[in-house]
């Protein structure tokens, strides 16, 4: 550790120039393939609900306010950019884009809501009848989640609906 | 008078208080990368700290659990005023992947009154850069609010075996 | 009283004024190339060089906690950290005849740095948090060795220049002997011992930032922070106003602007080398640290021994 190994090791640092990026004020895009928010785009989503399903962290909230809608809500502040829910899509209505400036002081500008149009019978008007008690429990949308309060909510048959199962409530 | 520059001269030196309330430590790392070369904050006037009471923004990782509330909330009230909290993280944020686990409260704004989430998992540094650098006012936001989206061909018409036309 | 006596009486009170606006306007400006200069050798951009001063603006704002067990200790520690140092700031010369250089002798300036030195031991002290103990006790093991080395610099300058006078002493009296032996000796003690004067790596072991939490400073907010700080800046300075003073005086004889361009030109090398230093060096434990000042401490004996052999 002499003094001349020490200046040389300054003269090395000094010669070197500066490494540092011009980020934040010249971007700085990341390479491809980055997993970054996902976006939803609603003219492909069938409302299959498995995005939620798998989710992780739970951050994908589905709520049918009657027989023909559902809204499915994409809080943004737990996501953890794993890329399941893009995956499991079926129609490929979720992409995971490459945006990761996502700072704000509130966490409503995360979110990203769908409403779509759970699809009756176009003579009828009803739902299609389901074939077996396991189908029936798709269709008539077992996730009630609460979506003001942002709580997931797995309600069973034996609580009424819209309102939580207190054996499985869920405070998040 | 000297509050008014205290805030002015904020954007220009904000000294920062890392806090890790239980994280996995991925957005620790981030956070040390902040202050690496490549994405020098220093160059802002951001400044790590030791001790809380020298600090003026405390970058908060990892979800508030039950044991170290209680100390996280002791480093907030021992920061002086004005200050800021920015949770980094999406643990921080609301509780990550781990939200309903038997010792975790939740986000840390369970605990101290957050002002700038920082989302990601962990946030890239530039991300964090990003944050520190919206929540000093140097830069503005990125996202905004998004409408709400619904289908292109919302309702479909409906045929009654009547013959009536459809509504609408 | 006479009228020039009044003038003179005057003339002393704006120098020490000029001396210690000097000064505290220089040592944020000295901190803020010493960051830049680190940061260049870490290869990355640093922060622009009036960094200093928009931290000592901002920590002037900020709410005072009043924390620690002994808040009114604390306050005294802070305002006499920055007064001591201000103080010995008007009896070095910089650049120019040291307004009250006749006031004191070498055994004031060595008190009053003393002093500055005893406010860190109080601050920690009166904080009494588990840290700031453990700093204060690493900061009195440092200055029981630090201090005889800068007294016995001061001494093999008196024993040359036959008087405790600051004039005297602090206008390159070590270089006085035929033989100026005991001049070099000193010469090299004092420059591996002044990076451990300025309390920087890698011997800011007193102070250490990731391991005892800013140590005797970890209770402190505000504005009494922004003194500590400002005091901190401004030791650097007058150490080096002292160590320039002492060993490189050539220079300073030369009319108004470029013998006092010149004093500073050669304390902003000073600062430069510190810096440099400190960017490449790793921090001391405390037993390696005072081992390192005891085997000075031997030289700088030796170095008085053999001034007062006339060497």
């Amino acid at each position: 550790m002499s003094l001349s190994s020490k200046l040389k090791e300054a003269w090395i640092g000094l010669s070197a120039g500066t490494v540092t990026l011009p980020y934040p004020l010249a971007p700085h895009p990341p390479r491809p393939g980055f997993r970054g928010r996902p976006v939803f785009d609603a003219a492909r989503c069938i409302g299959c609900g498995g995005c939620a399903s798998n989710c992780p962290a739970r951050e994908i909230l589905i709520h049918d306010p009657c027989q023909e809608l559902r809204v499915i809500r994409y809080l943004g502040r737990r996501c953890t950019s794993c890329g399941r829910c893009v995956e499991v899509c079926p129609e490929k209505a979720i992409t995971m884009s490459e945006s990761f400036e996502l700072a704000t002081d509130r966490l409503s500008d995360l979110e990203q809501r769908l409403t779509l149009f759970m699809g009756s019978c176009q003579r009828c008007g009803r739902c299609f009848a389901a074939p077996t008690p396991l189908d029936a429990l798709k269709l008539t949308g077992y996730r009630v989640d609460d979506l003001e309060a942002g709580r997931w909510v797995c309600a069973s048959r034996s609580a009424p609906p819209g309102e939580p199962a207190p054996d499985v409530e869920i405070e998040l | 008078m000297l509050k008014a520059l205290c805030r002015r001269m904020m954007s220009r030196s904000c000294w920062v208080y890392h806090a890790n309330s239980g994280g996995c430590n991925g957005c620790d790392i981030e956070v040390l990368n902040v202050l690496t070369p490549y994405y020098d904050a220093e160059r802002f006037g951001v400044k790590l700290v030791a001790s809380p009471r020298h600090a003026d923004a405390m970058l908060c990782q990892g979800p508030a659990l039950r044991s170290t509330a209680l100390a996280l909330r002791r480093a907030y009230e021992a920061m002086p005023a004005p200050k800021l909290v920015i949770a980094v993280g999406s643990c921080a944020g609301g509780g990550g992947a781990w939200f309903d686990s038997y010792a975790v409260l939740g986000g840390v704004e369970k605990v101290l009154p957050v002002d700038f989430f920082v989302p990601g998992c962990p946030p890239r540094p530039e991300a964090i850069l990003h944050g520190v650098a919206v929540a000093l006012g140097i830069l503005g936001k990125s996202v905004s609010p998004r409408p709400p989206l619904v289908q292109p061909t919302f309702p479909f018409p409906r045929y009654h075996p009547s013959g009536e036309p459809p509504p609408g | 009283m006479s009228a020039e006596l009044l003038s003179a009486a005057l003339l002393v009170v704006l120098g020490a004024l000029a001396n210690v606006a000097l000064v505290l306007l220089s040592a944020p400006f000295f901190q803020g190339v010493q960051r830049r200069l680190t940061a260049r050798v870490q290869s990355r951009r640093g922060p622009p060089l009036l960094q200093p001063y928009f931290d000592l603006l901002k920590l002037l704002g900020k709410e005072d906690l009043e924390s620690g067990e002994a808040p009114a200790v604390q306050r005294v520690a802070a305002y006499l950290a920055l007064a001591s140092i201000l103080a010995t700031a008007c009896l070095v010369p910089l650049g120019f005849p040291a307004p009250l250089g006749s006031a004191g002798d070498v055994l004031l300036l060595l008190y009053l740095l003393l002093l500055s030195g005893v406010c860190t031991l109080l601050a920690g002290a009166a904080a009494g948090s588990t840290y700031s103990w453990v700093g204060v006790s690493r900061e009195m093991m440092s200055m029981m060795v630090l201090e005889p080395i800068l007294a016995v610099a001061l001494c093999v300058g008196a024993v040359h220049a036959r008087s405790f006078r600051l004039e005297a002493v602090l206008d390159g009296s070590p270089w006085l002997s035929g033989a100026p032996v005991s001049g070099g000796l000193m010469l090299v003690v004092m420059l591996l011992a002044f990076q451990a004067f300025a309390g920087r790596v890698p011997f800011d072991v007193a102070e250490a930032e990731t391991e005892i939490m800013d140590g005797p400073l970890s209770e402190y907010s505000g504005q009494k922070l922004a003194l500590f700080r400002l005091a901190q800046m401004v030791k650097l300075v007058v150490y080096a106003a002292l160590f320039v003073g002492l060993f490189v005086p050539w220079g300073s004889g030369w009319p108004f602007p470029l013998g006092f361009l010149f004093f500073w030109a050669k304390a902003f090398a000073l600062v430069v080398l510190v810096a440099l230093v400190a960017a490449t060096h790793a921090r001391y434990r405390v037993d390696q640290a005072i081992r390192r000042y005891s085997v000075l401490l031997a030289f700088s004996l030796g170095a008085v021994v053999l001034a007062a052999l006339g060497r």
